[in-house]
């Protein structure tokens, strides 16, 4: 049996890397009793698979895992058992049975949702986000592959969302993280600070969510499985 | 704090999760309710200080059986500390991210000579003055134990109190002498501690010393302390607490595993090693019990793999059932079990393949020799026969690389020694080509002997760096196809060499090398040689004192203010039995060898499952000088 699973990652996770955050999860599963399944050979494994890596130093509120059991397990006790073996500071939020032969989460999220929270007025903001996507072209130095090269991420900029909270903006950004262009959270950074955001009002940065953008919608990998 | 510290600090650094704390099973005691308020320190990086077993069971240990609590820090990788110092962020716990100086006792692991400037490094971060003069009661009192305790001298100036021995019985003794001296001067406290057993208040000391340089007399400043401090031994190994819920940390650290501690002590009798003499005598844990403990930790970590720790793990009484039941209980369920060190004989090689069915990379053993003539000096009972077969069953069950560890610079070492390695080497890939069906590739790790208190090479003076090399280079000649020889930088082991036999004369060397910037010293990347060679410029001491020197057989050391049980007789017979290249026996193999620790401590080899336990043991051999 196939689950999918959501789950949010705090703020005190956030400097975990995607190994530790595999370590974490597998020694969670053991804790739990979850009888999940094991790969065949000389030397099993798990057969979890993680969706797109949550960067070092950001945390999340919307990631997935797939997790194969050896025994079928009704997805509400499978959410609290693993609930209460997680570190208080993570936890999954959703969980459902999907199709065995589901294409992976890696081959279908696309799109990454990131906040970041700043400390400037809110009209300041909106404004900004209205000059980025009415811009043809938005260069800065890539951080992933090509390193250093000029990158434009305008084709990968697909909406932008500005709300106030208690004390700062949340600036929210939709991004592409495959084709036409993968967008990296720090390359944002730095377009951020291009227009005038300087690094000392940028409080915090996050990603609050994946998602396969299509047709001009953006749908969980729990909403839209295949 | 941790607010500032997630946000302004650990961006900024390289490996941050060695800095958050929050992991699965960390204990947080509610700080108003504790009563003496403890931080174990560890003085290398968080990766190394959480894989070490004794910090596991004195963590557990304070906070869930006493009354006190215990917190964690480590010693900040030199990217962090410079934030730390910009940013004026105080050294802190990783429990409550409280600052050290919150704490009524830092309580340092001293696994390692070379690791004193980073307690100095962490001292400062801490805010904490570095001398135990400079200190009252209104700082912490700082507290070291570990093995490099057993010569407590070089530091002396820094540590306001040593613990010497197993820690289950002495450290909640100390808290509670801590807790009910509570707003009593330093100098009443450390009284009153230098009266628990075990304990080594070094201020309440004064040496002096002959005109050669070696000491007179280590003489104790007043009426009822101990002319010599006993370590201290846990009697029976079973019944010890055991952490059953260890903490699981996030980040990947040297040995991140479920471990047992299947016994403590060693009975071989090597003649270069401290630990088997200072951790005397063998006691192992039943079966049952480290059942118990396997499936208690397994379940409270998740952990993939278990693996069974000791100074000599295949000596244990039940290692063979233990590892059998192991594989077959949790196998099914992709958990491992791992043997961290390997006796050199084929039965090793057959459980070592019933743990490792898959990924046959590299076996390791340690012949420690390359000759037999320096096997039997050194009294490492091994065999050329017994390594070949070794390597042979090896190579036959499909391993394809074998590391061998040596050691030069030995007592008595010649070059046929040296050469003895090589030969040996050869042999062992030759044995490589004819059972394996591919080719194999022979490791040689070579250290340098160090000569160590408390063991019979004591008296021994250690090689020069020159010597050192001069063997290095005589032993790298030439080259031979797939086999790789790599040897420890012996400045280092120099070093190490100082310390470890060193005084209190080193305390200001020690202080020199940290203010020229001394730290890690550990790391290849951070040795500096050169700034410890100006310090001892500086301070005026010459190092070739504590190492090249013989030594005389009536020699006042530093160290013998420590009593490990193990008799001074017993040592220099020892080191007789060397010269004469004359073999030891095994005393839990066959009968007491005289080493007098049983009969002094009226302790006894523990070994439940041997169907041998400490009553049962037959008459001692007692040495007429070592009664004291
Ligand atoms: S006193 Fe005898 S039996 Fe006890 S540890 Fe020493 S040599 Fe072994």
């Amino acid at each position: 049996m196939l689950l999918r699973c959501e789950y949010h990652v705090d703020s005190d996770l956030r400097f975990l890397s995607n190994l530790d955050m595999m370590h974490l999860m597998e020694r969670a599963l053991r804790r739990a009793h979850i009888p999940y399944a094991l790969s065949e050979g000389f030397n099993p494994h798990l057969k979890m698979s993680l969706g797109t890596v949550l960067p070092v130093g950001l945390w999340g509120q919307k990631e997935y895992f797939d997790l194969e059991l050896r025994i079928p397990m009704d997805p509400e006790i499978f959410k609290n058992n693993l609930n209460e073996h997680l570190p208080p500071t993570m936890g999954l939020n959703r969980v459902a049975i999907i199709d065995s032969h589901s294409p992976a989460l890696m081959k279908v999220i696309n799109s990454a949702a990131y906040c970041f929270v700043i400390d400037a007025p809110a009209d300041r903001l909106e404004e900004l986000s209205q000059r980025l996507l009415k811009a043809s072209e938005l260069i800065v130095r890539s951080r992933g592959k090509k390193k250093d090269q000029n990158k434009d991420l305008r084709a990968g900029i697909f909406k932008i969302e500005v709300n106030q909270n208690q004390e700062f903006v949340i600036m929210e950004l939709w991004v592409s993280t495959g084709e036409p262009v993968n967008v990296r959270y720090d390359e944002l950074i730095e377009l951020l600070e291009h227009n005038g955001i300087a690094p000392g009002s940028l409080k915090d940065v996050y990603r609050s969510g994946n998602y396969i953008y299509h047709d001009a919608a953006f749908n969980t990998p729990l909403e839209k499985v295949k | 704090m941790k607010d500032r510290l997630f946000r302004e600090v650990l961006p900024r650094v390289s490996k941050p999760a060695r800095y958050t704390g929050g992991e699965v099973n960390m204990i947080i005691k509610d700080w108003d309710k504790a009563d003496v308020k403890m931080v174990f320190a560890f003085p290398d990086v968080y990766e190394i200080g959480m894989s070490h077993i004794g910090g596991k069971i004195l963590y557990g240990l304070v906070n869930e059986r006493t009354p006190h609590l215990m917190e964690r820090c480590f010693a900040p990788w030199p990217d962090m500390e410079a934030v730390m110092r910009e940013q004026a962020v105080p050294l802190y716990s990783l429990e409550s991210f409280r600052p050290l100086t919150d704490f009524d006792v830092v309580g340092f692991s001293m696994q390692y000579e070379l690791s004193i400037t980073n307690v100095l490094n962490m001292l400062d971060l801490a805010g904490i003055p570095l001398t135990s003069r400079e200190r009252n009661a209104e700082h912490p009192l700082i507290v070291a134990g570990g093995p490099v305790a057993f010569n407590p001298e070089p530091f002396a100036d820094y540590f306001d109190a040593f613990q010497i021995g197993d820690g289950e019985d002495l450290l909640p003794e100390l808290l509670d002498v801590i807790s009910r001296n509570r707003g009593a001067s330093r100098a009443t406290l450390l009284l009153a501690l230098s009266g628990i057993a075990g304990v080594y208040v070094p201020m309440l000391y004064e040496p002096s010393y002959s005109s050669d340089g070696t000491i007179q007399e280590i003489k104790p400043r007043g009426e009822g302390i101990p002319a010599r401090v006993r370590k201290r031994v846990v009697k029976s190994l079973d019944e010890a607490y055991y952490p059953e819920k260890p903490i699981v940390p996030y980040m990947t650290i040297v040995h991140d595993r479920a471990v047992l501690e299947v016994m403590r002590g060693c009975q071989r009798g090597c003649r270069f090693c401290q630990a088997g003499m200072v951790y005397r005598p063998l006691r192992e844990r039943s079966l049952e019990t480290l059942r118990k403990q396997a499936q208690a930790q397994l379940y409270s970590t998740g952990y993939e793999e278990i693996s069974l720790a000791s100074l000599s793990t295949l000596d244990y009484s039940g290692v063979d059932s233990l590892v059998h039941e192991l594989v077959k209980e949790y196998g099914s369920q992709g958990i491992g079990v791992s043997l961290p060190s390997l006796r050199v004989d084929a039965f090793s090689i057959d459980l070592a393949n019933e743990v490792q069915k898959v990924r046959k990379t590299t076996l390791t053993l340690a012949p420690e020799a390359g000759s037999q003539r320096m096997r039997d000096i050194i009294n490492k009972n091994v065999s050329e026969e017994q390594l070949l077969e070794a390597a042979q069953a090896a190579f036959k069950s499909g391993w394809l690389a074998i590391k061998l560890y040596f050691m030069i610079g030995l007592p008595y070492e010649a070059e046929e020694d040296l050469d003895a390695i090589l030969e040996l080497l050869k042999k062992v890939k030759e044995v490589g080509s004819r059972f394996s069906r591919r080719p194999v590739e022979i490791r040689a790790s070579i250290a340098c002997f160090v000569p160590k208190a408390h063991t019979p090479f004591q008296w021994q003076p250690m090689n020069s760096p020159e010597e050192l090399e001069t063997k290095r280079r005589y032993m790298t000649r030439y080259r031979q196809k797939n086999i790789k020889l790599s040897f420890h930088d012996n400045r280092v082991s120099f070093l190490e060499g100082v310390i470890a036999r060193g005084d209190r004369r080193l305390g200001p060397v020690i202080y020199k090398a940290w203010q020229l910037g001394c730290k890690f010293d550990g790391w290849s990347e951070y040795f500096d040689y050169g700034r410890w060679q100006e310090a001892f410029r500086q301070c005026g001491i010459d190092p070739n004192f504590y190492t090249t020197r013989e030594r005389s057989r009536t020699e006042i050391f530093p160290w013998d203010i420590i009593d490990t049980g193990v008799g001074r007789a017993y040592l220099w017979r020892e080191s007789e039995k060397a010269k004469d290249i004359a073999l030891t026996d095994d005393c839990r193999a066959n009968s007491c060898t005289g080493c007098g620790i049983c009969p002094r401590f009226a302790v006894g080899l523990d070994l439940p499952d041997a169907g041998l336990v400490a009553s049962q043991r037959p008459v001692f051999i007692m040495d007429e000088e070592q009664v004291d």
